[in-house]
Formats: C-alpha cells, sequence, structure tokens
C-alpha cells in the first residue's frame, strides 16, 4: 500500500473528535510536516463522510459540512443562515462567510422541513445539527442529521449520524443511519453500527409528514440496537467464555494434574 | 515533538481495533524504525498453525517466533523448521515446566472456554524465568453473530528466597458483530489491557505453574467482568446520551417533578 493510501486508512477509521489527535500522531510518527499534502484529500473526505460540524464566525449554532452543502473549493453553505462558508478541512475552522440564499423549486419544502426536523432533533438530540440541501439537479432533497458527545477527559465519544435521500416526485425516502462509538481508557474499543431504512411517504408529502416517518425509523432503529446488545451480551459473549466453570468453583491448582478432561470436570457433564 | 513510537502507540489506541494488525503493517512501513517496539509491545489476533509431529493446533505470537517459524509447545519442534543450530528453545528446567504449564492451561481453557486452543510458551531469564500464555476462541452462535476471544498474558518471574515475585500483564482481545435485514451491521471490537504484580510462595516447580495459573484465572474474571461493563454497559450508554428515545421534554419535564418531590421530602 501507498504512503498516501496507508494514511488515508488512518484518517478514515479516525473516532469521533479525535481528528487533531490523529493527525498530531501521524506527523510525529512520519517526523516532519510534509504529510500535509498527502493528508488533504482523506480530511476533505473524511469531514463530508462524517459530516463535521463547525460554528460559523458569528453565528450560534453549529453547521454541517458534507458533500451536498458543497460548493467546491472548500466552501459549503447553510440555508438556515442563508450563508456560505470556506472550510478548512484540516483545521476543521470556518471563515470567509457570505451571504447566500438557496435557488431550488423545493426551497418551501427545505424551509419547512428544517422547521420540522428542528422541532424533532431538539427533542432527541440533546446536542445536534442538521441541514436539507436538494441534490441530483434538484430532483431530490438530502436530509442530515448529526448529533455529537465527546467526553475525552473521561476517555469515550461518541456521533450519531442520519442522512436520508427523499424522492419529492415519488414519495420515496432511503437512508443510512451510522452510530460511532469509541471508549479508551486502558485499552481501545469501538462500536460501529449501520443501517439501512427505505420508506414512503407518498407523493407531494408535507414536510410534517416526512420528519414524523424519519422519527418513527430512527426510534425503531434505537430500540433495535438496544436489544441488540442485549442478544450479543447473553448469546456470542457468553458462548466465548464462561464467568465460572460449570461447578461454580474456582480451579484448585495445586491438584490440576488430577482433573481428566471430560469425566471429572463439569461433574459428569453429557459430552 | 513526541516520540515515534508513543504517537504510533496513541494512533493504534485510538484507530479502529478490528484493522490494529494492518495498522501496524502501515506504521512499519511508514517509519521502519519502528518495527522492533511495535511487534514487541502491541498485541494482535492470534494465528493458529498445526503442529506437524502432534498434529495439534497451537497459537503463534511474537514470544514463539524466530524469523518465519513458530515453536509448537506440544512437539517444542519449530514449524517450519530452521536452519540446524537456529532458534532459541527453553533449558531442560524451563521446558519441563512449560510442559506442565501447557497440561495445566489446556484444563483452564476446557473448564472455561469449552472449546478453543491455549498455548503457553516460557524462556529463561536472568534471575528467574518468564513466558506467556494465549487463549484462543472464536464462536458463531448464530449465522447473523459472531465472535472472538484472544487471551495473552505476559509475566515474568523473579526467583527470591521461597518466593517469587511476578509480574503479569494481560491483554484480551474481544470482537463481537451482527449483521441481519432487520439491524443492519453492528461491530463491537477491542482489547483491554491490565497489569498486576504479587508476591507468592514457592516450594518447587509445580507452585510456579499454579500460582501463574491463580493469577491468570483472577485476572481473566476480573477482565471478563470489565469487557461486559464497557462493552454492553458503557457503549449502550453512550448511545443513549447521543439520542434520547423518550421526548427531552418530557424526560426533563420528569426530572423537573422528581425534584420537586424531593425537596418536597426534605422539607
Amino acid at each position: 500500500m501507498s504512503r498516501t493510501a496507508a494514511l488515508a486508512s488512518f484518517v478514515e477509521s479516525t473516532p469521533p473528535g479525535e481528528l487533531t489527535d490523529v493527525t498530531k500522531a501521524i506527523k510525529s510518527i512520519l517526523g516532519d510536516d510534509s504529510a500535509q499534502s498527502d493528508l488533504a484529500p482523506a480530511f476533505q473526505r473524511y469531514n463530508e463522510e462524517q459530516f463535521a460540524t463547525v460554528k460559523l464566525p458569528g453565528g450560534s449554532g453549529e453547521v454541517l459540512v458534507s458533500s451536498y452543502n458543497s460548493l467546491g473549493n472548500d466552501r459549503y453553505y447553510d440555508v438556515e443562515s442563508q450563508s456560505s462558508f470556506a472550510f478548512d478541512h484540516a483545521t476543521q475552522k470556518a471563515s470567509g462567510v457570505k451571504s447566500y440564499v438557496l435557488e431550488s423549486t423545493h426551497s418551501d419544502l427545505v424551509k419547512s422541513l428544517l422547521k420540522s426536523l428542528g422541532i424533532h432533533t431538539s427533542e432527541h438530540y440533546p446536542k445536534s445539527s442538521l441541514g436539507v440541501y436538494p441534490t441530483e439537479d434538484d430532483s431530490q432533497l438530502a436530509i442530515i442529521t448529526v448529533a455529537n458527545k465527546y467526553s475525552p477527559s473521561n476517555f469515550w465519544n461518541g456521533r450519531w449520524r442520519s442522512s436520508y435521500i427523499y424522492t419529492p416526485s415519488s414519495g420515496s425516502i432511503s437512508g443510512i443511519i451510522k452510530v460511532d462509538v469509541h471508549y479508551y481508557e486502558d485499552g481501545n474499543v469501538r462500536l460501529l453500527t449501520n443501517k439501512v431504512v427505505q420508506f414512503s411517504v407518498g407523493a407531494n408529502a408535507g414536510a410534517s409528514e416526512i420528519v414524523r416517518q424519519i422519527a418513527n425509523a430512527e426510534k425503531k432503529y434505537q430500540e433495535d440496537l438496544n436489544k441488540a446488545f442485549g442478544s450479543l451480551s447473553e448469546g456470542a459473549f457468553k458462548a466465548l467464555r464462561r464467568q465460572l466453570p460449570i461447578t461454580r468453583q474456582k480451579i484448585e491448582w495445586e491438584k490440576i494434574s488430577g482433573y481428566r478432561l471430560g469425566q471429572d470436570i463439569g461433574g459428569g457433564r453429557v459430552r | 515533538m513526541a516520540d515515534p513510537i508513543d504517537s504510533a502507540l496513541d494512533l493504534l489506541r485510538r484507530l479502529n481495533p478490528k484493522d490494529v494488525k494492518s495498522n501496524v503493517d502501515h506504521l512499519i512501513s511508514l517509519n521502519p524504525d519502528l518495527t522492533e517496539d511495535l511487534l514487541e509491545s502491541v498485541d494482535i489476533p492470534l494465528t493458529v498453525k498445526k503442529c506437524p509431529k502432534t498434529k495439534r493446533d497451537f497459537l503463534c505470537c511474537d514470544y514463539n517466533r524466530d524469523g518465519d517459524s513458530w515453536r509448537s509447545p506440544w512437539s517444542n519442534e519449530w514449524v517450519p523448521p530452521v536452519d540446524e543450530g537456529e532458534g532459541v528453545v527453553p533449558s531442560d528446567r524451563i521446558r519441563k515446566m512449560e510442559i506442565r504449564a501447557n497440561e495445566a492451561f489446556d484444563v483452564y481453557r476446557e473448564l472455561y472456554f469449552e472449546g478453543g486452543i491455549s498455548s503457553v510458551y516460557l524462556w529463561d531469564m536472568d534471575d528467574g524465568f518468564a513466558g506467556c500464555i494465549l487463549l484462543k476462541k472464536a464462536v458463531s452462535p448464530n449465522p447473523q453473530s459472531s465472535g472472538s476471544w484472544d487471551s495473552i498474558h505476559v509475566f515474568d518471574a523473579q526467583d527470591r528466597a521461597r518466593t517469587a515475585h511476578y509480574k503479569l500483564t494481560s491483554t484480551v482481545i474481544l470482537s463481537l458483530g451482527t449483521d441481519s435485514d432487520a439491524l443492519g451491521g453492528m461491530d463491537l471490537s477491542g482489547n483491554m489491557v491490565r497489569q498486576v504484580e504479587s508476591d507468592m510462595a514457592v516450594d518447587d516447580d509445580t507452585s510456579h505453574v499454579a500460582n501463574i495459573g491463580k493469577m491468570v484465572e483472577d485476572m481473566e474474571l476480573k477482565m471478563r467482568n470489565l469487557l461486559q461493563e464497557v462493552y454492553f454497559g458503557k457503549a449502550k450508554d453512550v448511545v443513549g446520551d447521543l439520542r434520547s428515545i423518550p421526548p427531552l421534554s418530557q424526560t426533563n419535564r420528569d426530572r423537573a417533578t422528581q425534584k420537586e418531590m424531593i425537596s418536597g421530602i426534605s422539607r
């Protein structure tokens, strides 16, 4: 694998909120700052794929970065604040804010979706960012939400991101939900999930109906995910290693040479 | 700037633990000076080889490796064979203990893992000896889910008068995953590391095997509980911190009511 490909693979698997740490480590390992140009394309892919969030100078909330609101040349737009901005993919900082007015045949739907989505996210995400952007020559709308929670002092970080593509002419919605959790106190544990969802809201549905269906799909997914933790714990985890031998007693190591496999062990367990 | 090896270890603590093997390979190609340190200090999932002489599977790590050959704990022979005079094997005394330890941990493996593979390797040190205990098991309880467990226990034992001082570093690599249409993909993987030191009485070499056995057994019990807490408690809690199933306005109202009740009681 080439140097660029190796570095890109590191960036791609960076946990939520740890891009600065990963970049710093890469530079130290290489022993120079020359990595910057190798890393630039990987940073852009990572930020757009992860829906990196950024506070605009003078703005209040955080806006997100994705391939759907890219204007090219590292500039992105935000519908709600009617502005565009330059985004530095290496430092994840925004600058050069300009006025930007969305031109789309779906402008009204975009605005009402932003409103409905805002109510939905404030009810289910303690902290999140969202965006709705026309895509595919104005024939579809991308509906994006991302929620981050970083707690590096407690050695964990997490991200929940959802993206849906709504086609107004058919009323179909296809989406993907991804959860990424990193825990790294005396170890390195990672939860990565992805779930594809498909549903239909009927042609020319209103914003509230679209968001209601999204909310239902996410609720169902989170409930399924919670159950999956339980079944992995009761299933695969238990099947790997017992907490105690079947005798419910720790081993008598002084007598270990007297244990006869398959006979004494397990008090006559049928094999 | 930080020491490159510290940075490499910090990076490996952050990147997806499932890719640790390929990440180590990338790091070595990016900075070949790190090769030895990385191979020594990073635990990767254990690989399995078959001992041609005994037809038994054994586990491979850096501690039973010489170039591209690995020593079988069952036959004490190298697979594939090394050149005449190459390949360090333990002294007679340590090899005797190694045979005993392999028998003991084979029992341990059957009692706790009910399957899988175990291997123990010991080597001579100036003031005692050192070794590693390896255990590996993989399961697939149903077509949608799978899991694997790798234990890597590395210890050294310093001989003192009638006692020995043991230092144990244990790593468990645990990977769990499910994939189904209903749930989609879910991967929960990682590793945790713990250390412990202990002084224990020693009558003869049999005591060493029993002492190390007790230490490993206690450590794995502790680590299994810890893994359970982190994988199924902490990770799930963080998901709940990111997104709330009940509406937050409801949760906040409930909290306010609860607070009121508590202050009502204390009044």
